[in-house]
């Protein structure tokens, strides 16, 4: 697999986990590796976060291994790696500009290296006023933005982020993911879960999309998609719709000058295309692939009644 | 370690700069003087301008004890009504009731008695200190009465009357030394108070910011790059180093105050002598002690509030349960009397030697008389094997209780916590 590249700057193989009598992960396997963006996809209590947990050592596996920077786990590694927790938690009666110096002193760095990138931080993500407020007067967004710098302080290679955009509004949430592609470019290791597939889609290089505990879908965007065929189009057109009948076509929509079809398993478009231009004038013609939410709803689906 | 001194720095800085601190700080030694002040205040004014009556059939008896009476009060205003029957008894109920007098000394004499029979009404329910006052008054002029009757001159009559003052020593290595036990008990309650007060304070804290960081999923961060033990060590020296800042300000403070009321002590008159801070009987060597059983104490019951804080998932629930924790401390608290004046009984010891007992006990026991030495080392090699035992299951319950949340763990969950690694 591709995905067991050498370099890789986590990866986890065929780890388990269980509490008590419920398996949380199941035989997980997967590695990020330089200047990737890795998406953790998954439902709610798919076990993502106890994935994340064991990657970063706050738990142990019950069976398999845990390697980071292509050694064995470590507590040392640990000041390489940012980690952003989905439960966010600061000290609420502590400044921010404190509150950032002692996680990164934590994380090794000298206390005045520390406030320099502080204040550049916080600069960038457009809250210097908050510098020097107690956490606790903070509005939550706010105290996102502050939780997600005290994870890049230290300038880790690798960064785990859990659920980092929840709750952030639209705005705020592009700004952080176009941090997270500049560091991206810069060859760090990012990787966050989400249940969100419009941010994976378009953010991820690479995707594991966790059901119960097992991966049951994992691999490159492309490859995840390519697994999926183009059984879609969409035509804009205007004049005669009797190409709908074409025999590619296993079922259309006709919006009267919009139409929305399913192909046949194997169909080609280009036929459908070549049949819709003799008969009408086209506007649009769009041959989509699916959605990751649509082939995450096939797969769990597909899961959950077996 | 370097992980474990910064997240120490934290705590420490984090109480130390916080305005409970600062407050607590202040108002404890405020609060105490308020108490020295207002108990010298209240025996200065207790039962100062009263108006009482006494009323008999025998004149020589009230006159003698009207002269008791205000010669132990001078402000008091004692009238005396010879010769007294039941329409006079009336008129006083009266007087009294209409608050023109405090109370009236109904007095019998006894025909094979000196002493009389004695009544006082007044208008508040208990009376307690003037009944007791009225009761010494009454035994001494009987007496008084009666060695005149026997044709002894008044100087001989006070000779007799004279109390005897108990001097008393005590023996340390070898050597007799003049002790006041008034002094000695005033010492020991305040310092013990104090011992227990801040050892629960700060222990409970301990329990109280576990939980905080808990319910702030604070923990989760900082896992992230500490180990459990880290941050366990770093909040006990933390807190414990808050709570040495704090009982050392205390320390200075109490003194600077003691000198204090002793200059104050000076312009004052000689009645309140046994009542004042300088009284402290305290020894240097006693402060060493203190601060020890200080340092043990916390780190047992911080060790056992980190463990306990780590199991819980509300501050409400360590509140409940915090007095169950303490409860032994309490023990020696109930016992202080008891230990003070048998400090070697061997239930004393023996509580001495109980490591969860140790701190108050042994306190005590040194605040009494000197223990034999080996008895001493013994209970603080104890206290710190009970501190490592702490430490090593709290640990334990450390690590896993605090990623846990929802319901309290039961007992066997609580086990099978500390053989996960």
């Amino acid at each position: 697999m591709r995905e067991m590249a050498n370099g890789a700057l986590v990866a986890l193989d065929r780890v388990s986990k269980s509490y008590e009598q419920k398996v949380a992960v199941k035989d997980l396997t997967l590695s990020i590796a330089p200047g990737s963006m890795y998406g953790l996809l998954g439902p709610n209590g798919a076990g993502k976060t106890s994935s994340i947990r064991m990657m970063i050592g706050i738990t142990l596996p019950d069976s398999g291994s845990v390697t980071m920077f292509e050694r064995p786990f470590s507590r040392e590694s640990l000041k390489r790696v940012g980690y952003l927790p989905e439960e966010r938690g600061l000290y609420k009666k502590m400044k921010v500009i404190d509150q950032l110096i002692f996680m990164a002193q934590l994380h090794g760095l000298d206390s005045a290296t520390a406030r320099t990138r502080a204040h550049a931080w916080c600069g960038r993500l457009e809250i210097t006023d908050a510098i020097s407020k107690k956490t606790e007067e903070l509005s939550k967004g706010m105290q996102q933005k502050i939780q997600f710098i005290s994870t890049l302080l230290h300038e880790p290679q690798l960064i785990i982020m859990d659920e980092p955009f929840s709750g952030l509004d639209p705005v705020n949430a592009v700004l952080l993911q176009d941090v997270l592609l500049e560091l991206k470019r810069a060859g760090r290791a990012i990787l966050f879960s989400t249940h969100r597939m419009d941010q994976v889609e378009k953010l991820c290089d690479s995707i594991c999309l966790i059901h119960r505990g097992e991966a049951v879908l994992s691999g490159t965007m492309r490859e995840v998609k390519s697994r999926y065929e183009r059984n879609h189009v969409v035509i804009d057109f205007e004049g005669d719709a009797s190409f709908l009948e074409h025999a590619s076509i296993a079922e259309a929509k006709n919006y009267g000058g919009h139409a929305e079809i399913r192909l046949h398993e194997g169909a080609d478009a280009q036929h459908l295309l070549v049949e819709a231009t003799r008969k009408a004038r086209i506007f649009k013609f769009d041959w989509i692939e699916p959605s990751l939410e649509e082939i995450f709803i096939r797969t769990v689906g597909g899961k959950a009644d077996a | 370690m370097r992980e474990a001194l910064l997240i120490a720095r934290r705590e420490y800085l984090a109480r130390v700069l916080s305005k409970a601190f600062l407050l607590t700080t202040l108002l404890l030694p405020l609060f105490m003087g308020m108490i020295m002040g207002g108990s010298i205040l209240a025996a200065t004014l207790m039962g100062g301008d009263k108006h009482l009556v006494v009323a008999s059939d025998d004149t020589t008896l009230a006159n003698a004890v009207k002269m008791e009476l205000v010669r132990k009060d001078p402000k008091r205003a004692v009238d005396v009504l010879v010769p007294a029957n039941e329409a006079n008894r009336e008129d006083l109920i009266r007087r009294v009731g209409a608050k023109d007098l405090d109370g009236y000394l109904w007095l019998v004499a006894r025909r094979d008695e000196p002493i009389p029979e004695a009544t006082y009404t007044s208008r508040s329910a208990a009376d307690f200190f003037t009944a007791g006052g009225l009761q010494a008054a009454i035994n001494k002029a009987a007496l008084r009465v009666e060695i005149a009757k026997k044709g002894l001159g008044v100087q001989e009559a006070e000779s007799l009357l004279k109390s005897s003052d108990v001097k008393t020593m005590q023996v340390r290595e070898g050597k007799v030394f003049p002790t006041d036990p008034a002094k000695g008990i005033f010492g020991a309650y305040v310092m013990v108070m104090l011992l227990y007060f801040s050892v629960v304070f700060y222990g409970m804290n301990v329990a109280r910011s576990v939980v905080e960081e808990k319910t702030s999923r604070i923990f989760e961060v900082l896992l992230a790059t500490a180990k459990p033990e880290s941050l366990m060590a770093g909040k006990l020296l933390g807190v414990g180093a808050a709570g040495l800042t704090q009982l050392g300000l205390w320390l200075v403070s109490g003194s600077l105050l003691a000198v204090f009321a002793m200059t104050a002590r000076a312009g004052m008159s000689g009645e309140m002598k046994s009542f004042s801070f300088s009284s402290f009987g305290v020894a240097p060597l006693q402060l060493l002690f203190f601060l020890l059983f200080f340092v043990l104490g916390f780190l047992f019951y911080s060790a056992i509030g980190a463990g306990f804080g780590a199991s819980v998932s509300s501050e409400q629930e360590v509140q409940q349960f915090s007095f169950v924790i303490v409860s032994p401390l309490v023990i020696g608290l109930v016992m202080m009397r008891y230990i003070l004046s048998n400090p070697s009984a061997p239930l004393s010891v023996g509580l001495s030697l109980f490591p969860p007992c140790t701190p108050i006990v042994m306190y005590l026991r040194l605040a009494s008389q000197q223990p034999p030495m080996w008895q001493l080392l013994l209970s603080v090699g104890l206290m710190l094997l009970a501190i490592w035992g702490a430490i090593w299951v709290a640990s334990r319950i450390y690590r896993v209780g605090i990623l846990m949340y929802g319901k309290r763990p039961t007992l066997p969950e609580m086990l099978r916590w500390m053989r996960y690694s």
